[in-house]
């Protein structure tokens, strides 16, 4: 039972089911300002059960319709076949479980197709892939980074104590002038990239291995962090108070002008226009670029995948093992600098327990995004599919008000199902 | 090598014979961890008292472990101290805490984490000096009501029911369990309002974590439903300000203000109240807390009777001091 198409009637299908999407969300938007349909009984209400799904229905619709028309049209045919269908479904089955959990979502708590929802979703998982992007580095080594976590405490606590407004009245510097908001954000990253480079040093220098290595650098970087946390007058209290410029770096919105919000009052389904993007979501994108950029188009970048697939040659080929690592857990520890100030910048204060266990959260996006802990295999598209994956359970678990212990129970049958199934992959290969 | 070895060992016993030489009375004290804000507070309220009656104190840093609680009181015990304030780890294991201060016949002052009732009264010169975590609760649903009688459009619906939000700490915590419930039974009790819980979620006392949630809530439910949020601390009252504002909410608009309530009455939560970000919080006083226990200690250790002349507030059940929560609103 197999039956073979050729590449451009392949192309064909993404375009039609493209087509018929956008065509479905245009009409579906035009009923829903039809008012027939508004339900003047209030019994029924078209907005109230389907919300923003046009949009999203047109936005899908014109991703496969782009699809289609952008692949080429040469190449082999595509079969499709029983064992071709048993492999796409173990190839994507993390998405396909996630696309059916988000259908549940959508019928149980019909609010979450909401364009605010998807950009919420969105902002969260800025800090968290821009973590992942940094401790892929250390995973693609066969390594890993245990620090990480406590390394964005570090960052929060330095950036936050530094920059709060002069009034404010348990200041942790209480004579500090008002320096330029980089200056303190430099500061915190370059601390972190300090532990960063003790990190790369223990490992590259020792040969210790990175679990151990970054253990230890975890629970010095903790005690550091506590030890000024601590320090008089602030006595380990929450820091607050913290500087409009400084809290604008988290929280500012691109697009939310009062004139776009008039301009898109009826767009969208709660009437209050476009909610605006946060400039997380843009740094994250950069940063996603940039590295992007280091893993697949630079020396450096390649030297951590030849270091991570076969160390005894990369040595032998006269790559200097020593710099790469220092390299990447300098990096590394920059990325997490970044999140972290952010981190503080969004939640406008900061205590030292801030980052407690993220890196384990980072791990596990990076492992369900198909990067393996035998190090040599990892994408940046991965990684990004991984975080979002998480994001959009976790906020789709807390939409629909599931327990947290449930929660977590999920998360690790996620961790679990993904990397068996990854390891399949490998093994059939 | 060899050499600083020997200094350091030096070192050592100048710092014992220094703690052993010193002045008569001495109390030693354990805290369950010197990085939480409130023991904070509590411990340096403990020195400032010991500093004011003269007396040493000698305070250590269980660092979260009971096990090395345990090592940390018979190493005081060792050290001839004549009186201990216990900050227990873990308070289910304080029997034990108990035992090695009776078998030494030394007076313990327990704090903060209340004993069992049972084991407590196993030892006669064991006390606890605590607040009543009910009250905590039954203040933060107070200042609610008192919100709500004073801002009758803050019932939005107009429907005589407070429909709110809980964020609560950690998972089984005695704070958690005890300010969750008696603040919804506080708004219950005031025979106006009756409280409907939208929602809750655990956010373990954590900023960040509260944030994401109430950001959920807001978006699964609305800013038009909710009509309060409670919190069991104040930093996960402020996690709630900010995802609240992240929706031009709680910044100065009065149209646009969903009351916040949190516990711990800490800086940041008196500054997010001077703003009009929050309504109100509950503080715990660890000043007076730290040096009543200090006081209570010093009275054991000199055999008098523990009563209201010495700390200021009544022996109840011959064995509790109970320091009374403030309430803090912008009024106040």
């Amino acid at each position: 039972m197999s039956k073979n198409v050729s590449r451009s009637t392949f192309n064909n299908y993404f375009k039609i089911s493209g087509l018929i999407l956008l065509i479905a969300g245009i009409v579906l938007k035009y009923m829903s300002t039809l008012e027939s349909f508004k339900g003047k009984t209030a019994s029924w209400n078209i907005n109230a059960s389907i919300y923003d799904l046009p949009i999203f229905l047109a936005v899908i619709g014109i991703f496969l319709l782009l699809k289609g028309l952008m692949a080429k049209s040469e190449g082999e045919d595509i079969v499709f076949s029983g064992k071709n269908f048993g492999g796409f479904l173990t190839n994507n089955a993390i998405l396909l479980a996630m696309f059916v959990l988000v259908v549940i979502i959508c019928i149980k708590n019909p609010k979450f197709m909401q364009v605010k929802v998807a950009l919420d979703i969105l902002t969260q998982a800025s800090p968290k892939l821009i973590m992942a992007l940094g401790i892929c580095f250390t995973l693609l080594i066969a390594g890993t980074d245990l620090s990480a976590g406590r390394m964005v405490g570090l960052a929060a606590v330095i950036s936050a104590s530094m920059l709060q407004t002069a009034t404010y009245a348990n200041r942790f510097f209480p004579d500090m002038p008002q320096v330029q908001v980089w200056l303190p954000i430099v500061l915190a990253i370059g601390a972190c990239m300090l532990f960063g480079a003790l990190n790369g040093f223990l490992v590259a220098k020792y040969d210790m291995h990175p679990f151990i290595a970054t253990l230890a650098t975890q629970v010095i970087i903790f005690g550091t962090c506590s030890l000024y946390f601590d320090m008089e007058p602030n006595s380990s209290q929450p820091i607050g108070g913290v500087r409009p410029d400084f809290k604008a770096i988290g929280q500012m919105k691109f697009l939310a002008e009062k004139s776009i919000k008039n301009f898109t009052m009826n767009w969208f389904a709660d009437g209050k226009g476009f909610p605006g993007i946060s400039i997380l979501i843009p740094i994250a994108i950069i940063i996603c670029v940039i590295i992007w950029f280091v893993l697949n188009k630079t020396v450096f970048g390649k030297n951590v995948y030849a270091i991570g697939g076969n160390r005894e040659a990369a040595v032998v080929a006269g790559i200097s093992v020593f710099k790469n690592i220092m390299g990447i857990f300098i990096l590394a520890s920059c990325l997490y600098g970044i999140a972290g100030v952010l981190e503080a910048a969004r939640t406008a204060g900061a205590n030292n327990d801030y980052g407690n266990g993220y890196e384990l959260d980072a791990i596990a996006a990076c492992v369900v995004g198909g990067v393996s802990l035998n190090g040599g295999v990892g994408r940046v598209r991965g990684i990004i599919m991984g975080v979002l994956i998480f994001a959009i359970i976790q906020y789709g678990l807390q939409f629909l008000h599931i327990s947290p212990m449930w929660q977590q129970v999920i998360k690790g049958v996620i961790i679990a199902v993904a990397v068996a199934i990854d390891l399949t992959k490998y093994r059939r290969k | 090598m060899r050499k600083y070895f020997f200094v350091a060992v030096l070192l050592f016993s100048v710092m014992f014979t220094g703690i052993s030489d010193a002045g008569e009375l001495k109390i030693g004290s354990c805290i369950y961890t010197f990085n939480d804000a409130f023991m904070t507070r509590y411990r340096n309220a403990m020195a400032d008292e010991a500093k004011k009656a003269g007396v040493e104190l000698q305070i250590m840093d269980s660092q979260n472990s009971q096990s090395l609680q345990d090592e940390q009181v018979d190493e005081l015990i060792e050290a001839g101290l004549n009186v201990l304030i216990l900050n227990p780890v873990d308070r289910m294991e304080a029997g034990n805490l108990i035992e090695k201060a009776k078998a030494a016949n030394i007076p313990v002052v327990f704090i903060n984490r209340q004993p069992v009732a049972e084991v407590l009264s196993n030892y006669d010169r064991a006390f606890y000096v605590g607040s009543l975590a009910e009250e905590s609760g039954r203040f933060s649903g107070e200042i609610i009501v008192d919100y709500f009688k004073a801002h009758p459009e803050a019932d939005k619906d107009h429907n005589g029911k407070i429909e709110f939000i809980m964020l609560k700490g950690e998972n089984g915590h005695q704070d958690m369990i005890a300010r969750s419930k008696y603040s919804v039974e506080a708004i219950e009790k005031s025979g106006i309002f009756k409280p409907v819980e939208l929602g809750s979620a655990l956010a373990n006392w954590d900023k960040f974590m509260a944030m994401t949630i109430m950001n959920a809530f807001i978006m699964s439910i609305g800013t038009d439903e909710i009509e309060a949020v409670i919190a069991n601390n104040d930093e996960m009252a402020l996690g709630a300000v900010e995802a609240l504002k992240a929706n031009d909410f709680n910044t100065g608009d009065p149209e646009k203000f969903i009351p916040v309530v949190g516990v711990d009455g800490n800086p940041a939560a008196i500054e997010a109240m001077k703003n009009h970000e929050i309504i109100g919080t509950v503080l715990q006083d660890a000043e007076t807390c730290g040096s009543v226990a200090v006081k209570l200690a010093v009275a054991l250790a000199q055999n008098k009777t523990p009563d209201k002349n010495i700390t200021g507030y009544e022996l109840i059940d011959g064995r509790y001091f109970w320091i009374p929560y403030k309430k803090k609103t912008e009024g106040e």
